[in-house]
């Protein structure tokens, strides 16, 4: 392994509380020192700079998912076969099941609904005045849309959310983090795996994934691991692209008067918060031959940190990018990767996101927050709650 | 210089066709279309910005 480590090296612990509480200071400490910089305490390089990582996530011959895109060995191989952690073909076939149900086409008739979902959750929150806009707001939203999409049966549904965000820490690096999260990674695949194709609603994502398995398009054992993709991914993410939305509005009146006064910006004002604020904070991949980079040669076989949020903040690419600034509409933001791997809920997500901001823009002139509790989580970056007072109008 | 869609991978986003919507166009149907053979000198700049909005990598530039 010494042999991997040849190159510029950080002794930097990006788990810690403080670090998991305000990553930003270490990477750009991480962008600064090199394209790649090795982390001894994991055995794994990091990647900061938006040209690097936008680079390696659009080549997935030379960076390879196929052996996990997590920083242990136990999580890497539980999630063997899922659609994060594959290459072509396999992947392809896995991807076409996603998209046929996540494309933009598939999702269009779903828009008038979710748009009318979005303003009835919205209305009696304005009205009530106060409320917790990750409870309340955030969480409820995707929770009630995803989970119906996905057609899952309402028993069992309270835990999902937990289990998402347990399936997204356990890929961290070895330590009691991840051997809290692990064991409910594997509760939520057996969850998973305990639910009769036939109980899921017909017509939804999940029964088509069954589906595609019965007409042979995929394989039977990788029904389970695609419905770990819908449940694990189509959470969080949403939940903290809203919450956060409300807090950077809070935060910035002048920007929320400038949606209000034109929701056109809507998509670019979401795109604005899903740069400063990326949810996901990294995936990994590992090099399938030596790479240069500026210079830098990262060895065959090195896993290295994609670190999305903080090549979405490098000054390399966006001007003053600590600004948050709804005109700015960063459409080539790395918050949902790219590439291959780019999200398949992409259209989703943005969907989701656009009707609670148009519902909110509607009523909402101004947000008051309370101190944000922040939720720690080795890969997602998002709040717990996030006490708010609205004044419509 | 061309643009080449990777069929296969593009998803119908979009936002290739509103970058360049004289270079690309996508229909009800979720299909992309390229509607310009040659891109000029001139709308290189257009065809790249088409290029680096895609987020899921489906389009290329070929000379
Ligand atoms: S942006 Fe990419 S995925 Fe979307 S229509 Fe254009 S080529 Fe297809």
């Amino acid at each position: 392994m010494t042999s991997l480590a040849e190159g510029p090296a950080l002794d930097l612990d990006l788990f810690s509380d403080a670090a998991l509480t305000d990553p930003f200071p270490l990477y750009r400490r991480i962008r600064d020192t090199a394209p790649a910089v090795h982390l001894p305490r994991y055995g794994a390089w990091a990647m900061g700079r938006y040209a690097d990582v936008r680079g390696a996530l659009g080549d997935w011959e030379s960076f390879s998912s196929a052996r996990g895109i997590g920083l242990n060995d136990l999580a890497n191989a539980a999630t063997q076969g899922m659609i994060i952690a594959t290459d072509p073909p396999e992947h392809d076939t896995l991807r076409n099941v996603l998209a046929a149900r996540l494309s933009p086409k598939a999702l269009r008739d779903l828009r008038a609904d979710i748009e009318r979902r979005a303003d009835e959750l919205v209305a009696p929150l304005v009205e009530r005045g106060s409320f917790d806009a990750v409870a309340d707001l955030a969480r409820a939203f995707p929770i009630m849309i995803v989970l119906d999409l996905i057609g899952l049966p309402q028993d069992g549904r309270d835990k999902v959310l937990g289990w998402a965000d347990a399936a997204f820490s356990a890929s961290g690096p070895p330590g009691p983090r991840t051997d809290a999260a692990f064991p409910l990674l594997q509760d939520q695949l057996a969850y998973l795996s305990g639910i009769e194709p036939g109980a899921l609603t017909p017509g939804s994502m999940g029964r088509a994934i069954y589906d595609a398995a019965a007409q042979g398009l995929i394989k039977q054992e990788s029904c389970v691991p695609l419905m770990s993709a819908y449940v694990t991914a189509g959470l969080d993410t949403t939940i903290n692209a809203i919450s956060n939305a409300v807090y950077y509005f809070a935060e910035h009146p002048e920007q929320w008067d400038l949606v209000r006064q034109d929701p056109s910006l809507i998509p670019a004002a979401l795109n604005e918060v899903l740069r400063i604020e990326s949810p996901l904070q990294f995936f990994c991949r590992v090099a399938t031959r030596d790479v240069e980079l500026d210079g830098q040669t990262l060895a065959e076989g090195s896993r290295v940190m994609m670190l999305y949020a903080s090549a979405n903040r490098d000054e390399r690419k966006w001007d003053d990018p600590e600004r948050f600034d709804v005109r700015r509409n960063p459409v080539d933001h790395l918050a949902f990767g790219y590439g291959m791997h780019g999200c398949a809920g992409q259209g989703l997500a943005r969907l989701e996101g656009h009707s609670v901001l148009a519902a909110l823009a509607r009523r909402v002139a101004r947000f008051e927050v309370g101190t944000p509790r922040r939720r720690l989580n080795q890969l997602i970056r998002g709040l717990d709650a996030l006490p708010t007072t609205v004044h419509a109008g | 210089m061309r643009i080449i869609v990777d069929e296969a991978r593009c998803e119908g986003y979009g936002f290739c066709a509103e970058a360049a919507p004289h270079l690309l166009e996508l229909d009800d149907e979720g299909e992309l279309t390229v509607l310009t053979e040659q891109v000029g000198q001139d709308e290189r700049a257009d065809a790249e910005a088409a290029v680096r909005v895609c987020p899921v990598a489906a389009l290329k530039l070929a000379p």
